[in-house]
């Protein structure tokens, strides 16, 4: 056995960081979790908003947790319960002529047939066909495993379509296509990219509360998942020390010891990293563990495009006309399909999109702890935004919430009356460019989510392995990359 | 890139070149022989020859990290280098694909000069960045000549510079007022001598005179070019196509008969991983040839057996053996000196036989 104190030290506590320590704690290994903030949780935090308010700061939904995470970390006996298990998606119009898509389909057709009535035929057939491919999908997606060699040829070939012309073979109505284009943004692409079709079917494969392509929210916010995870960590031994930023990743050949900012070095046998690919080699590993083309190939790929959030408080539910909708629902606004490409454009360029696509999320409806009787917390994620504006984002700030508060009022008219608190938060302050760190396109990141765990989890230097959002096939908050980092970590330190 | 130079030796190379054979490689004008490439390339053999050789690529590396970053850029631990000593070595891309080959020299603690015969100036000078490393291509800073023969140390002497210098090592020196650096990092036992580009031609015509006793031979490219292949050394771009991209995979080491140039021993550099992976795989072997033919014919497909069993890459005809020879690449099973092959050349078939590599030895022992 080797004199290191710690078999494996773990970069960052948030989701992926907590579960890869609760794994490798379970398996009897020596952990020890840095993180740089004061708490943990990365993008799952729920924080006090003005005096009355609760909120989600970062994520505000979820629904990619993988459950074999839930079910081996014991997250429920940890304190992991759901307010809202199966939020219905909600397509905004400025109209009043909403598309509500419960998982009853029959309800989801009736919603649509106001649009078109060949896209409410459609729509059944084309959630079964979804729904195969992505079941069939999961098995390249859920484990180490390489997948069937049909399904791999079938993803393979949406690897190189556009979900804008992929839902264009199966939809007319703008409507429809714009809201379940949005999905297809999560990667930092435009739905417009070949590949991007893949990330639908990706969105589908999960399985929330045992729900396919679900998404839940939990009673206390995501907050209360990163506070599961700790538990459960902290209860299979791992230690966790928080303000306590990692500054490099000592290697020679292989890992050897984390130093932290405060120049105190911890030696260990491996690491664990949930921060980027390019932070992790470039930043904490110094470049010097990656091959020069991969190195080269990180310094080049600087994500340009992220997303923000914008908090408000409000005096009362916020009236939206026309169709009735679902409170607890998640709500997307995005008017065209077209609309999100020339959004993504106009990010690029470091500029905030005149109309922006945004996801909206009613925590206060689904779980009454987040505002006072009567009263509502409106949590939005716009997306795309730049990362870098040319303005900048302090004076850029103020314009993203009136954008917002413009928008809402095109669909919620009377809204603003009922505004008592706005808060924005941006790229930077929510560390969350949605996942991708490494930006890189469509086509690229359809290469990424169908290639082998391995070659996402595992580094050029023995015993450094990527636990995080670069880890997933798409970033996303579901811990499966830190289950998959932690057994892979076992597996070869056992051998 | 059309990218034409002029050497620092030019005003002395273009009077010896009355019948203007011009050729160019890394960009600059050189000439292609100044007679008889034949006598040049036998001049190098039994007197000495004199070559301008400053078309070769040539980087400073400076900076506290330089040598560090040198040792995972190349196949062996430069960082391990003492100043005034140098080495041979490869860079490979991530692949296991090489990149290039060239000599690297420690000027001092932190500063070293890389020696290549084609520049890979993105690839190193991008990773050199990000460690925090200069790098600063001096190529057109000075002037360099090859001196190459069994009489090169003699004329050196006559020429009032001490000879006495070991292989791959290097020394400064003040030659009667000028600064200059004399080297042996070449191929075959010679003699490099490196001067500011401003004082070439004295330093030129300096040698020329103190040659001419000793029947001293300017040699063009061509003859060069002759030498290597007798000693069978392939050059990148010359001979093979290196590895273009970050990820390539080839040519690997061994298909082209460097893998002398790897310490394997050498942990940190770049694409160790990846040539280990593909060394069990590896199928293709550098072999000389012996040609039954008068034409020159690289690149030309080889048969055994009625198999294809690989390619030619340099060929040419030999002065010294008095035949053509050719490097080329066979399949493993091919590489045994002595087997039969067949060429396909425009003309018909030509018959070839396996050979040992090198096919001649250094030209640098004084004939009994």
């Amino acid at each position: 056995m080797s004199s290191a104190p710690y078999d494996a030290i773990v970069i960052g506590a948030g989701v992926s960081g907590l579960a890869a320590a609760a794994y490798a704690a379970r398996a009897g290994k020596r952990v020890m979790v840095v993180e740089a903030r004061n708490k943990v949780g990365g993008l799952c935090e729920t924080a006090r908003f003005g005096e009355h308010f609760r909120a989600p700061v970062a994520a505000h939904a979820l629904y990619a947790l993988d459950p074999r995470v839930v079910k081996d970390l014991a997250l429920t006996r940890h304190g992991l319960a759901f307010a809202v298990r199966d939020m219905p998606s909600v397509g905004l119009r400025s109209d009043g002529k909403h598309i509500v898509l419960p998982r009853n389909l029959a309800a989801g057709t009736r919603s649509i047939s106001i649009h078109s009535r060949a896209d409410a035929d459609a729509y059944g057939a084309f959630w079964r066909d979804l729904f195969a491919l992505a079941r069939a999908a999961r098995t390249l997606w859920w484990e180490q495993s390489a997948g069937g060699e049909r399904t791999r040829e079938m993803l393979a070939r949406l690897g190189y379509r556009s979900a804008s012309a992929w839902l264009d073979s199966w939809f007319e109505s703008d409507a429809l296509k714009a809201m379940l284009a949005f999905d297809a943004t999560a990667g930092g692409a435009t739905p417009q990219e070949p590949g991007s079709a893949l990330q639908l079917v990706w969105r589908a494969a999960q399985e929330m509360c045992g729900l396919q392509g679900a998404a839940a929210f939990p009673k206390g916010g995501p907050g209360a998942l990163a506070e599961a995870l700790l538990a459960s960590a902290q209860a299979a031994g791992a230690e966790i020390r928080t303000g306590a930023p990692a500054k490099r990743i000592h290697a020679n050949g292989a890992v050897a010891a984390v130093e932290l900012a405060s120049g105190e070095t911890l030696a260990c046998r491996a690491v664990l990293s949930s921060l980027s690919r390019r932070k992790t080699l470039l930043d904490l590993a110094g470049g010097v563990s990656t091959g020069f083309a991969e190195a080269a190939a990180l310094a080049r790929a600087r994500p340009r495009v992220g997303a923000a959030k914008v908090l408000l408080a409000l005096s009362a539910a916020p009236p939206f006309a026309g169709v009735s909708v679902p409170l607890a629902g998640r709500f997307v606004v995005c008017d065209q399909p077209g609309g999100l490409a020339a959004a993504h454009a106009c990010a690029r360029a470091g500029e905030l999109p005149e109309d922006p696509a945004m996801e909206m999320v009613l925590p206060s409806a689904a779980d009454p702890g987040f505002a006072p009787p009567g009263q509502h917390v409106l949590s939005v994620l716009v997306r795309p935004v730049p990362l870098v504006p040319v303005q900048g984002w302090p004076a850029l700030k103020p314009k993203l919430v009136e954008r917002v508060i413009l928008a809402l009022e095109r669909h919620a008219a009377g809204l603003a009356r009922h505004i008592t608190a706005a808060e924005a938060l941006t790229p930077s302050d929510i560390e969350y460019a949605y996942g991708a760190d490494d930006e890189l396109g469509g086509a690229a990141t359809a290469a990424r989510m169908l290639a082998p765990w391995a070659s996402r989890v595992k580094c050029a230097i023995a015993g450094l392995y990527l636990c995080g959002a670069s880890a997933e096939p798409l970033g996303a908050i579901s811990g499966r990359a830190g289950r998959i980092a932690a057994v892979t970590l076992v597996a070869e330190q056992e051998r | 890139m059309m990218d034409v130079r002029a050497t620092p030796f030019h005003a002395r190379t273009a009077v010896l070149n009355p019948g203007n054979a011009w050729t160019s490689r890394n960009g600059f004008t050189l000439a292609t022989a100044y007679g008889d490439r034949d006598a040049e390339a036998l001049a190098a053999r039994t007197t000495a020859a004199m070559a301008d050789i400053s078309w070769r690529w040539r980087l400073r590396l400076e900076g506290e990290r330089a040598g560090e970053f040198l040792s995972r850029l190349c196949t062996k631990n430069v960082a391990a280098l003492s100043p005034g000593v140098a080495l041979k070595a490869l860079w490979l891309s991530d692949g296991g694909g090489v990149r290039g080959a060239g000599a690297v020299a420690r000027l001092g603690p932190a500063a070293f000069t890389l020696y290549a015969s084609a520049p890979d100036r993105e690839w190193i000078g991008s990773a050199a960045a990000r460690v925090g490393v200069a790098v600063r291509d001096v190529s057109d800073e000075d002037g360099g000549i090859a001196l190459i023969g069994p009489y090169a140390a003699q004329i050196l002497k006559a020429a009032g510079l001490d000879p006495a210098l070991e292989p791959l090592s290097f020394r400064r020196m003040s030659w009667r007022g000028l600064d200059i650096l004399l080297s042996r990092f070449g191929e075959h036992g010679g003699y490099e001598l490196w001067c500011q580009a401003e004082e070439a031609t004295v330093v030129w015509d300096r040698m020329m005179r103190a040659g001419v006793p000793f029947a001293l031979q300017p040699a063009g490219l061509a003859a060069m070019d002759v030498l290597d292949l007798e000693k069978g050394i392939v050059r990148p771009v010359r001979d093979y196509e290196p590895a273009r991209t970050g990820f390539a995979a080839g040519p690997t080491p061994a298909s082209l008969g460097l893998e002398r140039l790897i310490d394997a021993g050498h942990m940190p550099f770049n694409g160790r991983a990846a040539w280990l992976a593909a060394r069990e795989r590896e199928t293709q072997r550098l072999i000389g040839l012996a040609l039954e033919s008068q034409d020159d014919l690289p690149n030309a497909i080889l048969l055994a057996g009625g198999q294809a069993a690989g390619h030619t890459l340099a060929c040419g005809f030999s002065p010294a053996l008095r035949r053509t020879v050719a490097l080329a690449q066979v399949h493993a099973g091919f590489a045994e000196p002595g087997t039969e092959f067949t060429l396909v050349s425009p003309a018909g078939p030509v018959p070839g036989r396996g050979t040992e590599l090198p096919f001649l030895p250094d030209s640098g022992q004084i004939p009994p």
